[in-house]
């Protein structure tokens, strides 16, 4: 889940803009992950060391890994160890703007050991999170929450969010803090649903997206082409929305004793952000759109 | 009961989900599926075609699906009504076991837990 942050450090770093985000993760899916980031993310070679691999393979025709050994920086174990390793997410976002030429691997080098100081992410943590490790990670976009008891109950809220939308829709996507007010005029399509403690309404979500976003997201939950807007592509949006706030109950009261209910969802083209209390705002920035998730008083 | 013989019956509000249902009851020879989008039309199609097996979702708008529920086991004590939901808080489950469900499966339904379900009856 971490890779889904690492965007999201990037860009509140004023490291990239969310132009070059937003390209590199539409081409995401293409990039072939290379020996020099997997090495520098393993903390095996400097950046600077892997620039002096490159400047070597340009002359001679070896291979990185190879070179690598030759020069001293690796052991062949290390690069074996490498080349067989699980690949993280986050790793191919950064190779991507390393191929980009957004990111030099020293830029890379520097933000990836920043990132995980920063949230004190171990190397393990980053292909297995842990409950505790995801609600922290998750309260890191509930800045403007200040009562305990509520960014308590949103961090459990998000980090569940984050899987469900990985496991549902799919990986490829940043979350982003967004301001309500920056939703486009042309999100329009939404669905709602209220949590609720003994009838009293606990706290609302929604869901929104422009029309193509929702159809790309109704085709992905769905598994099936949806093409037009209708009640189906909405089912989509009511049905995630359901499931992930179902869930949600079911974990608080299985860990928490709380015992929430739900309002059955609603859905229409007609979102008015404007009557919204917002109290987080996520944007879900996906190769084929944004999709909007907003918990509200 | 033969898998083909079953009449089974799907409550749920959203349209996606009761594809889904359909498509997989379907896909494993059940061919007699009976929809209801709310709690109020589970209730009158329960009286119309006695299913063999109801499977109920819970939050749903106009009558809740434990509601339904309730006043289906109360005219038909044998129904064997499944509550099929996302919401399966304790205080859910409890309620729902009170008044007579024959099991719970909590969505997304794991579709081979349906199918040993289907094939006990």
């Amino acid at each position: 889940m971490f890779s889904q942050y690492y965007g999201n450090y990037l860009l509140n770093s004023n490291i990239i803009t969310a132009e070059q985000l937003l390209e590199a993760l539409q081409k995401k899916s293409e990039t072939r992950m290379k020996l020099g980031v997997l090495a520098i993310n393993a903390g095996y070679m400097t950046a600077g060391q892997v620039e002096n691999v490159h400047k070597q393979q340009a002359v001679k025709n070896m291979r990185i890994g190879d070179l690598a050994v030759a020069m001293g920086y690796m052991t062949n174990e290390q690069v074996e160890e490498l080349l067989n390793s699980q690949k993280p997410g986050y790793l191919l976002l950064g190779q991507t703007l390393v191929d980009l030429g957004y990111l030099t691997n020293a830029a890379f080098e520097e933000t990836i050991n920043a990132y995980k100081a920063k949230y004190s992410i171990t190397d393990a943590d980053m292909t297995t999170a842990t409950q505790s490790t995801s609600n922290s990670m998750a309260e890191t976009l509930l800045e403007t929450v200040t009562d305990d008891k509520t960014k308590h109950l949103y961090s459990v809220y998000i980090s569940l969010l984050i899987n469900d939308f990985v496991r549902f829709v799919g990986a490829d996507f940043t979350i982003l803090s967004a301001d309500i007010k920056d939703i486009p005029k042309d999100a329009v399509y939404y669905s709602s649903q209220d949590i609720t403690d003994n009838d009293v309404k606990l706290f609302g979500t929604t869901i929104a997206a422009n029309d193509k976003a929702l159809l790309e997201f109704a085709t992905r939950y769905a598994e099936e082409p949806v093409t037009e807007i209708d009640e189906y592509a909405y089912a989509s949006f009511c049905d995630f929305i359901n499931l992930q706030n179902g869930l949600y109950t079911v974990n608080l009261s299985n860990e928490e004793g709380l015992e929430y209910k739900l309002t059955p969802p609603v859905y229409n083209d007609d979102l008015d952000s404007s009557s919204i209390d917002s109290q987080v705002c996520l944007k879900f920035m996906y190769p084929f759109g944004d999709i909007y998730y907003i918990l509200s008083k | 009961m033969k898998i083909e013989e079953i009449r089974i019956m799907i409550c749920d509000d959203s349209m996606l989900s009761r594809k889904k249902l359909k498509d997989f009851l379907n896909s494993i020879g059940c061919n007699d599926v009976v929809e209801a989008q709310d709690g109020a039309i589970a209730i009158e199609n329960f009286e119309k075609f006695k299913p063999d097996l109801t499977l109920m979702d819970i939050v749903m708008p106009n009558l809740s699906g434990v509601s339904a529920l309730e006043y289906i086991k109360k005219r038909y004590p044998d129904a064997k009504v499944v509550m099929t939901s996302s919401v399966g808080t304790q205080e859910t489950l409890k309620d729902a076991i009170k008044l007579g469900a024959t099991d719970f499966l909590q969505k997304p339904i794991d579709y081979d837990v349906l199918k040993n379900l289907i094939e006990r009856l």
